[in-house]
């Protein structure tokens, strides 16, 4: 019978449940199920799922009961774990130092030797840490039917869970305030800040600068990223990437808009053997010559070789190590391990083979198998090299109340506690994480979905209690000044800037073009506008030359839709922005990624359903379709404006949407101006006129201010010159000029120069058309004009690229 | 013998590099029976920084960091080494294989060093074709280092050596197969058959003397970097220089640069680029004979 957490063997509840489960009764199912909905819509809106096409989903999910344990239970837990994390500090510290365990033979030579994750550049640091080589350690617990806690595995290198826990309390105070006024809850919100601050007191004291903290991703397709952007924020540190950094004169360099800032403390947020390609493995997402920087002033947090620790097979050698390391007896065992390179170890597997489970000696991530069922392929390594397997006793965890269909209904669970060392010693978060593991096996599975719990431990003395979380506040945002933006993040905010431009300028077009294309008897004049519409959605992109050569108007109507529609160029723009604010989500805050999220979400399915079926039906999904997206376009720019700090990101976001819509512009000028009989018909540029003005959605501002009468010089002044109008090129270049001017700061101001010659340019056009004694033909000799000024524009556009985002380029590794 | 060492590499690339960094594994380990009398690495262009120290294995390690825009890079070790190791013991006195290789499994006092090179390496897993050969040569209690003399006999009489038929990425399975290769790949193989048996073997790296002694064959695997084989006779003998690539016994025509499980953990020189588009390799090194009797005009008053 496995232990039951709620009810103990005489079908009384137990006391520290009493609290919580009357709350429970009295929400009732019905809200319970509700909160839990509105529980995954938060995960939904605020993770990473559904943002980032071809991104893992997030393999977090979370079950809103919490799981208590009483305050003397988990002091007896954290007693047991902060001896095990001195000991296998311990026992690292001897590994990769003196190796006195192997010399007397307390370790056989193959658990070393033989562990892919003992590290050998690691080893004889002569400026080994002497304050350890772990800052954080982890343990996966199962309570067996015994009611009694055992170790199921140590995560002495990375582990995750830890900004999932943080964020899980948070939003279970959001969604069910109720429970957390029952009761005397340990707050975990203060863990985080004593480890920040031992992170900030681990930065190398050098002369000068001290450098920061600075959390390395391999990036948003790894399954842990979304972690790692929680656990960024949690800890306000920087999350950067392997081709953000750099290592020159022995120092860790962070390449930001300014220039190379100085890293003194690296939280690594993978597996240490992929931090360094030049001594580790060359595949891994590192930098090159870090582990040689972290001989020197980089404190590597924990040291890369300290997922050695993290065997399975090491839990078999625990009780003598603690013994000949500690002098003393292992407090918190862990669950029964046997290593089959001992030859009575196989004995006892042969013997009892129900009692027992195989898993290979080194990997923590494989899950356990029956000893009567291993799988084919570990057969011959079971029978010529059995010593790369351990055998660990089979377990069946305690169970829990979860939320089910009906009501509670008992799971299996595992519990994860976190422990950090603060400088005097090890201490555990006052909680933690509850695993649901498919299957009921005593596993924390490495990859795939997770049903989580919060774990609660309720305090026992009144000091110790603590009101609600909501007094944990979430973290502030955004708050940097743009020249501490790392080069990639200021490049992933100016793309988003161009394609979320690409995206509305693309809607405004088509949806020009559809209403024209709707006419049923179009006048010639007409017809002439439509053609010169195609050109430029041919010219952006958006229309396929081919596939609409020599088509009916009906057919051109069609293409138009399809273009608008699910599988169509408007689509795949979508799609850009969707991956660039993906990238985006350690950059933004919740509220704006929530908006942003359900905004994508409208805007795809209103071009889903752009119908070609039905003539009427069709244009007024697709003008729907195409209104929606300028309304997604028009409240990203007004959240950026309203809820985003000026300057860093915000200031790229801008100047791409800018940079975009001035190519644009003078593209689509120089082609309305560019129509077939132009110059025998000078007239006709009416035609140019009135779709300029409507391209640029300043027809009614002309009107306004000249009534109807169309005339060149008006109109371009409008378009090109007047700054004040937000869709005319003017404004475009003025602006770019103004936020190139603040990127650069008292730095280089080239950029900014260029730009006010662009824009000084658009200023001439305008001023020479309307000097010309006939203005109709000083109009039509623009276009090469605007070309230019587009191509200019574009070139501006790389020169800030090359000066702001050139990232390292990619490391190869050379040898001889 | 006193040998004089030049051994120089250098990568010129078709695109200047913009950064580079460098593991060197290039300064002569010292060792009994090997005193280095002098070494050094110089590089052009000059090092934005550099980093000594001592690997996993003892060997010194020099990291070398180039931060601005450079064509080439050249690194140049110099040394001036004495050599005389001392002979093994008498090949019939040395323990029967077994019982090193169970020594070896024990590990503890005396053995727990020699013991990590009986685990597999990226480059240098047992493997089952090499052992079954390895195997004609280790009868049952048969002494340790008479097998040895006669696997590398075997290896020297079997095998052709041949420059670029194999690269470092040529399985062992497929040097077997071809029965030709250079000194790399005898040595990975021989340590690979020797690691199948349960016996501690490690990959030395180094020289051989350019010039053969007189009255003898040019050896194989001059004129470049040399690899040969470190094999374990048990705690009583240690270590002896086995060169399956001219089936010699270490003495005094080798100096050795570093040991490890395979070449990859002391290739002499392995770097990170960032840039440069395509690369080309020059690697050339001198093995002198400066011994006073070779040179005696040459030779210090």
């Amino acid at each position: 019978m496995a232990h039951d957490e709620m009810v103990d063997g005489r079908g009384g509840m137990r006391p520290h449940w009493r609290g919580l489960l009357g709350v429970l009764a009295g929400l009732g199912q019905a809200v319970l199920a509700e909160r839990r909905a509105r529980l995954e819509r938060i995960l939904a809106e605020e993770g990473v799922g559904g943002l980032l096409p071809g991104a893992p989903p997030d393999r977090w999910r979370f079950d809103p009961i919490p799981l208590p344990l009483s305050g003397a239970e988990f002091a007896t837990i954290e007693a047991g774990l902060i001896q095990r994390a001195r000991l296998l500090e311990a026992v690292l510290a001897d590994v990769y130092g003196p190796q006195r365990l192997l010399a007397e033979g307390v370790l056989p030579p193959a658990l070393v030797f033989g562990n892919p994750g003992f590290l050998r550049p690691c080893r004889l640091d002569p400026q080994m840490p002497d304050d350890g080589l772990m800052q954080i350690y982890a343990a996966d617990l199962v309570r067996g039917e015994d009611g009694a806690w055992r170790v199921l595995a140590d995560r002495t290198g990375w582990t995750d869970g830890l900004a999932q826990a943080l964020e899980n309390r948070r939003r279970l105070g959001r969604v069910l305030p109720e429970l957390f006024a029952s009761g005397q809850l340990s707050p975990i919100g203060s863990f985080v800040e004593v480890w920040q601050e031992r992170l900030q007191r681990l930065l190398p004291a050098r002369t000068g600068e001290r450098g920061s903290v600075a959390l390395l991703t391999a990036g948003h397709a790894h399954p842990g990223w979304y972690g790692h952007v929680l656990l960024a924020r949690e800890l306000s540190c920087a999350l950067v990437e392997g081709g953000d950094l750099t290592v020159r004169d022995g120092r860790l360099l962070l390449k930001t808009l300014r220039g190379l800032k100085p890293i003194g403390v690296l939280l690594r947020g993978g597996d240490g053997r992929g931090i360094d390609p030049l001594e580790l493995a060359p595949d891994g997402h590192g930098v090159p010559g870090l582990l040689g920087a972290a001989r020197g002033a980089v404190r590597i947090v924990n040291h890369p070789g300290s997922g050695f620790a993290t065997a399975p097979v090491l839990a078999a050698f625990l009780p003598a190590l603690a013994a000949r390391l500690l002098g003393e007896s292992l407090a918190l065992p862990s669950v029964p391990t046997l290593w089959l390179g001992e030859a009575a170890a196989r004995e006892q597997v042969r013997d009892a083979p129900d009692r027992w489970r195989l898993r290979p000696a080194f990997s923590a991530r494989v899950a356990p198998v029956a000893a009567d069922a291993a799988p084919a392929a570990w057969r011959p390594a079971l029978a010529a090299a059995p010593w790369r397997f351990a055998a660990t006793e089979a377990m069946s965890p305690s169970a829990a109340p979860c939320l089910g269909a009906t009501g509670l209904e008992p799971g299996p669970v595992l519990v994860r506690v976190f422990l950090i060392a603060d400088g005097h010693g090890w201490r555990a978060m006052p909680g933690g994480l509850g695993c649901v593991p498919a299957g009921g096996d005593a596993f924390w599975p490495a990859s795939g979905p997770i049903l989580a719990k919060d774990v609660w431990v309720l305090a026992e003395t009144p000091e110790a209690i603590f009101g609600p979380p909501a007094s944990e506040a979430p973290r502030l945002e955004i708050r940097r000044a743009a020249g501490d933006l790392p080069s990639r993040v200021a490049d992933n905010f100016f793309w988003f800037g161009r394609y979320l431009e690409r995206l509305e300028g693309g809607a405004r077009l088509l949806r020009i073009t559809i209403a024209r294309t709707a006419q049923p008897a179009p006048a010639p004049h007409e017809l002439a506008e439509i053609t010169l519409l195609a050109d430029c959605l041919i010219e952006s992109g958006l229309l396929d030359a081919e596939a609409i050569a020599g088509v009916s108007q009906t057919g051109l109507a069609q293409a138009l839709l399809r273009a608008a529609g699910r599988a169509g160029a408007l689509h795949r723009r979508l799609t850009q922005v969707m991956q660039v604010s993906g990238q985006l989500r350690d950059r933004l805050t919740g509220e704006m990624h929530a908006v942003i999220g359900r905004g994508l979400r409208d805007v795809e399915e209103a071009l889903g359903r752009v119908t070609t079926a039905h003539p009427g039906e069709a244009l007024d999904s697709a003008a729907q379709a195409m209104a929606r997206v300028l309304a997604f376009s028009a409240t990203i720019a007004g959240l950026a404006a309203e809820n985003m700090v000026r300057g860093g990101g915000r200031l790229f976001l801008d100047l791409g949407r800018r940079v975009e819509r001035a190519q644009a512009v003078a593209d689509e000028l120089a082609r309305v101006l560019d129509f077939p009989g132009a110059t025998e018909l000078p007239a006709r540029v009416e035609h140019g006129l009135r779709l300029a003005l409507e391209l640029c959605d300043s027809s009614i501002t002309y009107r306004a201010r000249y009534l109807a009468v169309l005339q060149p010089a008006p109109v371009l002044d409008l378009v090109l010159a007047d700054e004040g109008n937000p869709r005319g090129l003017g404004y475009q270049l003025a602006a770019a000029r103004a936020l190139l001017a603040e990127i650069a700061g008292s730095g280089d101001a080239s950029l900014a120069l260029r730009a006010a010659d662009l824009s000084e340019e658009a200023q001439a056009m305008a001023r020479d058309v309307a000097a010309a004694p006939d203005q109709a033909r000083a109009a039509l000799r623009l276009p090469a004009r605007l070309r230019a000024l587009r191509d200019a524009v574009a070139e501006l556009s790389n020169g800030l690229s090359r000066r702001y985002f050139a990232l390292l380029p990619p490391a190869r590794r050379i040898g001889s | 013998m006193i040998y004089r060492i030049r051994h120089t590499t250098r990568y010129d690339y078709r695109v200047p590099v913009d950064y580079g960094v460098h593991l060197a594994h290039l300064i002569p380990r010292p060792l009994p029976g090997q005193r280095v009398i002098a070494a050094a690495v110089e590089t052009m262009p000059a090092l934005s920084w550099r980093h000594d120290g001592v690997d996993h294995f003892g060997n010194a390690v020099a990291w070398l960091f180039l931060d601005t825009p450079h064509a080439s890079f050249e690194a140049t070790m110099r040394a001036l080494v004495e050599v005389a190791f001392a002979p093994p013991p008498e090949a019939w006195a040395t323990p029967p294989w077994e019982a090193v290789a169970a020594a070896a499994w024990r590990g503890g006092a005396g053995a727990w060093q020699a013991a990590e090179f009986v685990f597999d390496s990226p480059l240098a897993a047992a493997d089952p074709g090499a052992r079954a050969y390895a195997a004609a040569s280790f009868s049952p209690g048969r002494p340790m280092l008479v097998a040895l003399l006669d696997l590398i006999g075997r290896i020297r009489a079997e095998f052709t050596f041949r420059a670029g038929v194999t690269t470092t990425a040529t399985p062992i399975a497929e040097v077997l197969r071809r029965r030709e290769g250079v000194c790399q790949d005898f040595t990975h193989l021989m340590i690979s058959a020797l690691r199948g048996l349960g016996l501690p073997a490690r990959y030395v790296s180094g020289y051989i003397r350019t010039r053969p002694p007189p009255g003898q064959a040019r050896r194989l695997g001059a004129d470049q970097s040399h690899a040969w084989v470190d094999a374990w006779l048990g705690v009583e003998h240690g270590w002896v220089g086995l060169d399956p690539t001219n089936g010699l016994i270490v003495h005094d025509e080798h100096v050795v640069l570093a040991w490890g499980r395979d070449y990859d953990d002391i290739a002499p020189l392995r770097g990170v680029i960032l840039g440069g588009g395509e690369q080309s390799l020059t690697v050339e090194v001198e093995l002198e004979d400066a011994s006073p009797s070779a040179n005696p005009a040459a030779a210090p008053a």
